[in-house]
């Protein structure tokens, strides 16, 4: 049994603080998944908070039969994956067309080259999100946990609810859109 | 297994293998080096910091939810903790029973019949009490025939 199936096996024997370490342990990677499926950072942490409540509710049925970052973005997946289709996408293509409000502050010197690397570096980046967000909605998600979880196969398969072969499948043909969209980046 | 190679996934024996064939395969050289320029592309992406209240928000939610499941079930929790079993079974059974007993099918349909009997008797009743009104009436001009009334 993973350690942090054993800690939420604390969390349904009453134990908050085990809790609180599970939270301090995902919240950054869940909230980035998010962030990254829905590119609008306020619905993403709305939705991770569901995530997490949804985590604690379930503490007395809670059953180990998995890992649980498995079981953790398969909430994360659903949720993101509902919102998209309820429409909360409209507001991620007008999140797509504005000024990126929400993006890393960075911090910007007066001198001339470091404005143009910043331009050069936001249009980078607003290529990659619109290349992300141009993927059908499994995709994406294959692509998120494959890159930035660093998930196996196998676990992915898990949290999308299909088999090995077919997460194989949609990464490369995920994959294939984005070398196809951003290769001339290299 | 070009994945894998481009996720940094594979093996260092398995690395040196692929690395061999791409030397001399062009279609797997140029897939490479696609990918490898997509997963660049992708390191660049950096996700925004998580609010700082973050934290604090999920669990004054929580303290909601708790405080109001709470209230809710404080009166039950002593009873819910030595017998939740046969209470649940019991407020199942009676929910169960008042289902049945408010579904229309489970009435027996009295009132048809009932109204069907009326609808048939009336009539009777009426001709019956008609032939009585014009038998007291004929009963009424045999004993007194100067006081009879014509119009009846």
């Amino acid at each position: 049994m993973d350690y942090d199936a054993e800690l939420m096996l604390r969390v349904k024997d009453g134990d908050g603080a085990s809790f609180g370490v599970l939270l301090e342990k995902h919240r950054s990677s869940v909230v980035h998944f998010l962030y990254r499926m829905v590119q609008n950072h306020p619905v993403a942490e709305e939705l991770a908070q569901e995530v997490f409540l949804r985590v604690y509710r379930s503490r007395s049925t809670y059953e180990p039969t998995a890992k649980f970052t498995t079981w953790l973005f398969r909430i994360a997946t659903h949720l993101a994956l509902n919102a998209l289709r309820d429409g909360k996408n409209e507001r991620l293509q007008e999140h797509l067309d504005d000024d990126s409000s929400d993006m890393p502050v960075r911090q910007i010197s007066d001198s001339r080259p470091s404005v143009e690397q910043f331009m050069v570096y936001q249009a980078r980046l607003d290529e990659v999100r619109r290349a992300v967000a141009t993927l059908p909605e499994k995709q994406r998600a294959a692509v998120l946990m494959h890159k930035y979880e660093e998930m196996e196969y196998s676990q992915i398969a898990r949290v999308l609810n299909c088999s090995e072969s077919a997460v194989k499948s949609l990464l490369f043909r995920a994959y294939e859109t984005l070398r196809a969209r951003l290769a001339h980046m290299a | 297994m070009l994945l894998a190679y481009c996720s940094r996934k594979l093996d260092p024996e398995s690395t040196a293998i692929l690395e061999d064939h791409i030397r001399i395969c062009p279609a797997c050289r140029e897939f490479a080096s696609g990918q490898q320029a997509v997963w660049k592309a992708l390191d660049a992406w950096e996700a925004t910091p998580v609010s700082a209240d973050f934290d604090r928000r999920l669990y004054q939610r929580i303290d909601r939810e708790v405080s109001w499941w709470d209230l809710l079930m404080r009166p039950f929790r002593p009873l819910l903790l030595r017998q939740g079993l046969p209470i649940a079974a019991a407020v199942a059974l009676v929910i169960g029973a008042g289902v049945l007993l408010e579904r229309p099918g489970a009435v027996p349909p009295a009132s048809a019949p009932v109204s069907a009997q009326v609808d048939v008797v009336a009539p009777d009743q009426a001709e019956h009490a008609l032939q009585e009104m014009e038998m007291m009436r004929e009963f009424n001009r045999l004993v007194h025939p100067d006081t009879a009334d014509p119009k009846m």
